[in-house]
């Protein structure tokens, strides 16, 4: 059992009003081995982002166990899983640093000191040498994500989640940004979730999961 | 280390390539005028006020001893006086009031008796007589002088209190024919409105004091002023009793200190208003930032460290605002007399300043203990201003603010 993530019996459901309740997703089960990765898909407002975060523990759960590196981590707090990091549709990036700082800023948050061998790596394979000194709002989206990218894994987490990564970017830089996350998290062994509508990008991964009618489906059931 | 949230606080207010936002420069100008005006106008204050304590101790002296009796045997009290440590100068003085009439027109001016060996040891007397003809007779101010129809050389009735007093008795005493010897000007308007200098023998005969005098004045060195003056009254009989000249006037610079309290908290209000103004400033960021406070309380800050980052960003503002609110205030100083000049120049007459406020040069003392009470009032206000949206930063929910778009 030697796995980076698992996930049993997860269930989530929203409150309603009047006391009813919403069942967004039940019995979630899978595991993630080290280096491996895998996708989700599923219509919208199936609950793959809310699955996400509650991987990180961002969203709570109502039932179920969430195991990292071998440790439970159901009910830790966000802030001390070190090893999972995010990266988003809409990038999220700190509009007034330029976009060395913005990708060396999760290490002053969790003071730990940058590794520049890793930076440099980084910088050199996702192509951002030349736009160090930029400003976001002066980038293209294809741009972006990569900086979003090398900003998560400069603390270099285990484990990274991304949530339609190129659901703002059209085909060509989609492409061009989904090969570099490949590129480089293989590079850096690390394991990634991907959701995405995107069914090419998702068979490009280790396993594919479609999440429907609050099911996690593998792609084989 | 709190380096990354000054950097990042300083980034927020002065984004990479930019001089900084809209919000950074109001706020910064809305602090340095609070600022300025704080300094511009306590440190003209302060100048005003140093002239009036100067003019105070002119026209008092340093000590002035007050007895409830004439203090008869004068001259063996001065030499006693003298003999006292750090006293540098005694001289006796009458005072009172009497009637002074001429030619149908009458006045009921204070009168103050000088002696004319010793005054100049404890007043700079020379500097207040205009004009002297060189006779044995008063000093009239130029107020009187007009109203009495009086010019030097001219003379004037002068009836004592005596003279009401002998009509008890059914004797008449003749009024005294008093000669103008010249005009004084001490610039003190009290003084320059209704009293006359006489030389202190022509009171005392008005008065019928023969050799007796109303009190002292001393000059003692500044350094000793208050012991001199306990060991005075340690000293003196208990009739006669020793004042600093701050004592004499305590009523006055009590109004004077708590006019400048007053300026003080009402122009503090700019400030407030600066204040409030980077408060909502602040807050709209912090609604504005949601999602990026969300991911770093996710990577790790602590809610400390965010209220940091927003407290840190209305520091940098209150200082930056200090430091241009000083610089322009100096500058404002350092060019008052031209502004005043330039100003008063579109509104008013030559000389119509000196006329009506007395003043020709706007005095200005820069005292960095009411500085440092300026800095350290807008330091705070600005520091509680931030509070509220600091606080509000760490209200963030994470996934709220993740999920926003
Ligand atoms: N805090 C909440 N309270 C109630 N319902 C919520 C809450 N958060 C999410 N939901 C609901 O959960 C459902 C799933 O949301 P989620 O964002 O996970 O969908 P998704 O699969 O990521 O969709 P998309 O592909 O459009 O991003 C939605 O119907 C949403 O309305
Ligand atoms: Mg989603």
């Amino acid at each position: 059992m030697n796995k980076l993530l698992e996930v049993r019996n997860l269930t989530k459901s929203f409150a309603q009003p009047l006391g009813a309740s919403h069942m967004l997703w039940q019995n979630v089960n899978f595991a993630l081995g080290y280096g491996e990765n895998m996708s989700i898909c599923g219509e919208s407002g199936s609950g793959k982002s809310t699955l996400l975060f509650a991987l990180g523990r961002l969203e709570d759960v109502q039932s179920g166990k969430i195991f990292f590196e071998g440790k439970e981590v159901t009910d830790e707090k966000s802030s001390n899983i070190k090893g999972i990091r995010y990266i988003f549709q809409h990038y999220q990036l700190v509009n007034e640093l330029d976009v060395y700082e913005n990708i060396v800023l999760p290490c002053y948050m969790q003071r730990c000191p940058v590794d520049a061998k890793l930076l440099k790596l980084l910088l050199e394979t996702l192509k951002l040498e030349s736009l160090q000194h930029r400003m976001p709002a002066y980038l293209s989206g294809g741009e972006r994500q990569r900086i979003a990218i090398a900003r998560a894994l400069i603390t270099q987490p285990k484990l990274l989640l991304a949530d339609e990564p190129t659901g703002s970017l059209d085909e060509d830089s989609g492409r061009q940004v989904m090969d570099l996350l490949f590129y480089v998290c293989k590079t850096l062994g690390t394991s990634f979730i991907l959701v995405t509508h995107n069914i090419s990008f998702a068979k490009e991964t280790n396993h594919v999961f479609y999440l429907k009618q609050g099911t996690l489906l593998n792609e084989e059931g | 280390m709190h380096f990354w949230i000054w950097k990042l606080a300083l980034r927020y207010l002065f984004p990479k390539h930019r001089r900084g936002t809209f919000f950074t420069w109001t706020s910064i100008v809305g602090i340095a005028a609070g600022v300025m005006i704080l300094c511009v106008v306590l440190s003209i204050m302060n100048g005003f006020d140093e002239n009036i304590e100067t003019k105070l101790v002119q026209i008092n002296g340093k000590v002035k001893i007050l007895s409830q009796k004439p203090i008869r045997n004068y001259t063996e009290w001065m030499q006693r006086l003298r003999l006292q440590a750090h006293i540098l100068g005694v001289s006796p003085f009458v005072q009172g009031v009497a009637l002074v009439q001429k030619e149908g027109r009458v006045i009921f001016p204070k009168c103050f008796g000088f002696d004319k060996k010793t005054v100049g040891e404890v007043l700079p007397f020379s500097k207040f007589i205009l004009s002297d003809n060189g006779t044995y007779g008063a000093f009239i101010p130029k107020t009187v002088a007009r109203e009495l129809g009086l010019a030097t050389g001219d003379t004037f009735d002068l009836y004592s209190p005596l003279a009401l007093e002998s009509i008890k008795n059914e004797v008449m005493i003749l009024p005294q024919e008093i000669p103008v010897a010249g005009y004084f000007k001490t610039d003190w308007a009290e003084i320059d409105r209704d009293t006359i200098f006489f030389p202190m023998e022509l009171l005392q005969e008005a008065y019928g004091m023969e050799d007796m005098v109303h009190g002292f004045s001393l000059n003692v060195d500044d350094r000793y002023l208050r012991s001199v003056c306990e060991d005075l009254n340690a000293w003196l009989p208990s009739n006669m009793h020793a004042y600093t000249w701050y004592e004499l006037n305590e009523d006055f610079l009590h109004v004077l200190k708590m006019e400048k309290a007053m300026s003080f908290f009402v122009l503090l209000f700019i400030v407030l208003v600066a204040a409030i103004t980077i408060s909502s400033g602040l807050m709209t960021s912090v609604v504005r930032k949601q999602r990026e406070i969300s991911l770093f309380l996710h990577w790790g800050a602590s809610r400390l460290q965010i209220v940091r980052l927003f407290c840190f960003q209305s520091l940098i503002l209150s200082m930056l605002g200090i430091v241009l609110g000083l610089t322009t205030a100096s500058m404002v100083l350092h060019f008052r007399n031209a502004i005043v000049q330039f100003l008063t120049g579109w509104f008013l007459p030559k000389d119509a300043l000196w006329n009506f406020y007395n003043f020709e040069q706007l005095p200005a003392v820069w005292c960095w203990k009411d500085i440092a009470l300026i800095l350290a009032f807008s330091l705070i206000i600005t520091l509680l201003a931030s509070l509220l949206p600091a606080w509000k930063a760490t209200r963030t929910s994470i996934i709220k603010g993740l999920r926003r778009e």
